[in-house]
């Protein structure tokens, strides 16, 4: 174990000692210029901007923090500064010493910046090393038609190619032949164990609050690391540095407010936003008005509510400390005479984190987060009570350093460290007759998570460009402990200026495992760690592709991709997930591997924006205690899919977007056969169905074109807009389930039997008012 | 627990009943299931001191409808062979009818099960298309019902009753069945336990208050073995998955090799209350 980590520790020191070495030989007197790119506007900090320095032909990208840093040789040097959306920078300076420089770009004019469709130029998508990778602005995802009128960025990447939903409306995301269980969700660095609300059918990402979200499909860099699938990275807007301002919208589901400004101008900002749903404001006073009538169903209340908040401060001009909040709750509730049942679940994130500049080429960024999700049931039938917690908490401190001791060398390290608490189960059942528990029951698990890295993203030549990475992880529980080795490469060779190929490999370890027999992300849905018996999952994938820059304004892209995935869990037929405190013996071990390729075309620029993308790929299980050994497809195996996404500024005022998706639909299984059994005494005999081997049925392919309108008009008090959302507007009836529509004799014996599509939306058009003052 | 987990369904169709309003959001669509063949299903119930009782039908095609609602898809000319610690008795083919829990099987002996509980059975059925299947049970002990209580809410009018046993120190499997004035009426309830969480306690199965003066409630705790356990699990959940998109499809776990079914002792207690002032 020691050796690893020596060996991981002196990986990154002994690379630095390298460069160093090599800059004390070739070129002894090198200077670093720094600084942050912030949104002039607002003051926010710009992730992924790119400085380049016209004479070297050389540059490089802000970090998450919107830091950058270049060291090069004592001269002149013009250097240009940009970010899509914003106005280009660019002067002389003289670098004859480290200096700093802190930029503020101005924002384009208004008609350009709200159709701005993704945040990195071309030049650097074709030039950087990284590939597999989206990244996405919620502008996009704000004018974007969207069900019931609720922006939701994590739709917006399912239109991605690579990544598709779990299910119709659903928020839950499958990326390259992973489970919805594999991705690997942060806000602000923290963990999101259950990014959901209304059983998947909303993300819990409030896009007012959200300033940039990075999805990565493949080619993990080292510092990600805990999930097989996928990364998505969302981080929350800082808020306005320069003045006090607000936005929010009234919609037909959910209102929403964001208040930002300066704590002290330009030296700090704070940022609420809270979002909440209004439905059972209307289905309570519809009970209350039916209290007397005797015949009257009362309805469920359900609502659910988010709130973001974040503050930040510059402590000088080498320290920066942050500190972010979000706290969601869903909130079910249903009381008749005989039953109240009471059902709330939701996350709590908090983020705590601290930016220094040890020296111009070296940043520091630590940050403890705490994540949390719990779910409560609570039931009262007559004299029984009965209440079920379950859920996760996790502390996890991290440290990740940045040095850029040349141009060609952006070295990262760092590392993590992070205590998981399971609340698999906490089970008490009452009567009112008893002082004590009729029954109770506790299930409690923990462990120790934690991992070292080291990359260098190092620019060989002009041509070449290789990013190395090696990441450690490790995971302690109960006397057991397993390690693994993740090695990370990508590569990158320019053809020409505008063309590069592109290879990457990534083997990831995932250490918690979501219990979830279920096709829907359900809230009691609980994660367990890997023990004795439940050993780490492990996938490695290999990509390949080319990236294509057609002058300005196109970008076109093509992966192939192959999956192994190793120690895949899935569960016994008839497994009990429910408040079982042994659950271990419920799972089946196997293994799973996709492939497939993505074609990705993106037009970036001018009155029309949006991209096409197409995806063929294949997902296949194999478990021996599953289908008799044979190997499945998982329910998310989808051979094709398709997705256009169009934005026409058609004026000022009006913008008008639209999007179509097609895709194969989900294997799922149905009956074969069924047989009549008597079951013993006491019961009525019943008729049983029989299965085939798991999902060998297709539901009739799935396609769906939405359209939006914006209207924008500018009041006293800032802007607004009307978006008109149109959710299906061809009012195709999508499948959602299958079902078999039975006639049955007294005894259940079926003389007819119809097979039956049900869908779950029609046409829905939607109408929200949004504004900013 | 299980009326939690059924809940989920109707919370996420309460949700969008409005949705439903007024749109047809349910078609006919035509489906070609894969062919499969039939598959002998075999159901036998040791009762210590009653007859070797089989039913033994076969599986149908899910799509075709019955042809006749009165006739069960039974296996004609079949042999079936129970054997009682090596000793054979091989059934005779008939119509044996289960006047009080209302069953009927078509091959029987009069053989009666042993109460001994060491004793281990076989059963070997081999039919005319050359198919053949077995399975291998034994008796468990009765655990029996320590008391029943009867409780009355606050304004007397209605009773619930509480059945308390005394679960053993090792792995157990219950079913409990509530029958309500006639054990050939619909029961009551009708579900199956494992002690994972009330190991070796007083353990205690209620109900709401549902019931009034005059009722006769007629408790059985069977004690089951692992396999019907897993039995009764796998057909509920696949006869639940039918019509829920949420649930995975369900694959009968049973002990016959060769077939569908089950083979298991049956060892229970019964208390029978009649609800008074």
């Amino acid at each position: 174990m020691k050796s690893i980590f020596s060996f991981l520790f002196f990986f990154f020191i002994g690379t630095s000692l390298c460069f160093a070495q090599n800059k004390d030989q070739v070129k002894p007197e090198r200077y670093t210029m720094s600084g942050y790119i912030k949104d002039g506007a607002t003051g926010e900090t710009l992730l992924g901007a790119t400085v380049y320095i016209k004479e070297l032909e050389t540059g490089t990208t802000t970090n998450e923090y919107g830091y950058y840093s270049v060291t090069v040789p004592p001269d002149s040097f013009t250097v240009k500064f940009a970010y899509i959306g914003f106005n280009d920078f660019e002067d002389r300076y003289l670098i004859k010493e480290n200096i700093t420089v802190n930029i503020e770009l101005a924002p384009e004019a208004e008609e350009l910046t709200e159709i701005v469709v993704k945040a990195n130029s071309n030049r650097e998508q074709v030039n950087s090393t990284q590939m597999s990778v989206d990244r996405l602005t919620t502008k996009q995802a704000k004018i974007l038609p969207a069900i019931f009128g609720e922006v939701d960025i994590i739709k917006t990447l399912q239109l991605k190619p690579g990544v598709s939903s779990g299910g119709e409306g659903s928020s839950g995301i499958v990326v390259r032949g992973g489970g919805p269980d594999q991705n690997l969700i942060i806000l602000d660095e923290a963990i999101v164990y259950n990014p959901n609300h209304l059983f998947g059918f909303f993300s819990t990402f409030n896009a007012d609050a959200v300033k940039d979200v990075q999805l990565y499909k493949g080619g993990f860099p080292a510092q990600y690391g805990g999930r097989l699938s996928s990364v998505i990275d969302v981080r929350l807007k800082e808020g306005n540095r320069k003045k006090f301002s607000g936005s929010g919208g009234i919609g037909l589901i959910s209102s929403r407010l964001t208040l930002e400004g300066p704590i002290v101008k330009d030296k700090g900002s704070f940022m609420f936003s809270g979002r909440r749903t209004y439905a059972d404001l209307i289905t309570r006073t519809i009970n209350k008005a039916n209290e007397d009538n005797p015949d009257f169903d009362k309805i469920p209340n359900y609502f659910f509510y988010d709130l973001n908040t974040k503050l930040n401060y510059d402590l000088g001009e080498k320290n920066r400390v942050f500190a972010s909040g979000y706290f969601g709750r869903d909130k079910f509730s249903f009381r008749d005479d005989d039953i109240n049942f009471d059902f709330d679940w939701g996350n709590t994130t908090t983020t705590a984190r601290w930016n220094h500049v040890f020296d111009p080429k070296l940043f520091l960024n630590t940050t403890f987060t705490f994540s949390d999700y719990q779910y409560t049931i609570n039931t009262e039938f007559d004299e029984f009570s009965f209440e079920l917690t379950s859920g996760i908490r996790d502390y996890n401190l991290k440290a990740d350093f940045y040095f850029a001791p040349t141009p060609q060398h952006n070295i990262r390290f760092g590392g993590n460290l992070t205590y998981h608490d399971f609340t698999v189960s906490r089970l008490e059942a009452n009567i009112e007759t008893e002082d004590e528990p009729l029954f109770a029951s506790t299930s409690l698990l923990d462990g120790w998570e934690m991992s070292i890295y080291a990359n260098d993203d190092f620019e060989v030549n002009d041509k070449l460009k290789i990013n190395l990475g090696l990441r450690g992880s490790g995971f302690a529980n109960q006397g057991t402990f397993y390690f693994g080795l993740e090695p990370r490469v990508s590569t990158k060779y320019s053809i020409k200026d505008n063309l590069s190929i592109k290879a990457s490999f990534a083997r990831m370890y995932q250490y918690i495992h979501l219990v979830s027999s279920s096709g829907a992300s359900l809230p009691t849905d609980v994660w367990f760690p890997s023990t004795e018996k439940i050993k780490p999952q492990i996938s490695d994938q290999l990509a390949v592709g080319f990236t294509l820059s057609i002058g300005e304004q196109f970008i076109l892209s093509n992966e192939y991709y192959y999956k192994w995935q190793q120690r895949q869990i899935d569960f016994k037929d008839g497994a009990d997930l429910f408040i079982n405190p042994d659950l271990e013996q419920e799972f089946v071990f196997g293994r799973g591997y996709s492939y497939g390729t993505e074609i990705y075309l993106e037009k970036k620029e001018g009155k029309l924006t949006g991209w096409l993308g197409y995806t063929l790929a294949w997902t296949w299980r194999e478990f021996p205690d599953i289908s008799g050994g044979q190997r499945f497809h998982p329910r998310y195996d989808r051979r094709h899919d398709i997705s256009i996404v169009m934005m026409y500024e058609l004026h000022r005022k009006w913008t008008i977007t639209g999007s179509w998706v097609y895709n194969t639909g989900n294997a799922y299984s149905l009956p074969a056969s069924r047989a009549i059994i008597f079951e013993g005494p006491g019961v009525q005999p019943r008729i049983v169905n029989i299965y085939p081997e798991r999902n060998s049925l297709r539901q009739p392919s799935y396609h769906r074109l939405d359209f939006g309108l914006v209207y924008k008009f500018f009041p006293r008090f800032g802007e607004a807009d009307l978006t008109l959302s149109v959710y299906n507007a061809l009012d195709r009836r999508n499948p959602y389930f299958i079902f078999f529509d039975i006639e049955e004799t007294e005894l259940g014996l079926p003389v007819s039997i119809t097979p039956k599509q049900v869908s779950l939306f029609p046409v829905l058009p939607s109408l929200t008012f949004n504004f900013k003052f | 627990m299980n009326k939690i987990k059924q809940l989920f369904v109707p919370i996420i169709f309460s949700v969008f009943t409005v949705a439903y309003i007024g749109c047809d959001l349910e078609k006919e669509i035509e489906i070609d299931l894969p062919e499969v063949e039939n598959q002998m299903v075999i159901e036998c119930y040791l009762e210590p001191g009653k007859p070797y009782r089989v039913l033994l039908t076969e599986s149908q095609p899910f799509l075709d409808p019955v042809e006749d609602p009165n006739t069960l898809p039974t296996i004609s000319d079949a042999i079936v062979v129970i054997s009682r610690n090596g000793v054979a008795d091989t059934l005779t083919e008939g119509e044996f009818l289960d006047f009080v829990n209302f069953k009927v099987y078509n091959y029987g002996s009069s053989t009666l099960v042993s109460n001994d509980l060491l004793s281990e059975y076989r059963i070997e059925v081999t039919d005319q298309e050359g198919r053949f299947a077995f399975a291998e049970t034994r008796i468990l002990p009765i655990v029996p019902i320590d008391s029943i209580e009867v409780d009355f809410n606050e304004t007397d009018t209605a009773a619930n009753i509480l059945t308390w046993f005394t679960d053993p120190p090792e792995t157990n499997y219950y079913r409990r069945v509530l029958n309500l004035n006639t054990l050939t009426s619909e029961p009551e309830q009708a579900f199956s336990a494992n002690d994972a969480v009330f190991n070796g306690d007083d353990v205690v199965f209620g109900t709401g208050f549902d019931y009034t003066f005059g009722d006769t409630l007629i408790t059985t705790l069977f004690h089951i073995d692992e396999d019907y356990y897993f039995f009764l699990e796998t057909v509920s959940a696949a006869e639940a998955a039918n019509n829920n998109p949420f649930a995975q499809p369900s694959f009968i776990l049973d002990n016959i090799e060769g077939g569908i079914g089950i083979f298991t002792g049956l060892s229970y207690d019964r208390d029978t209350v009649i609800i008074t002032e």
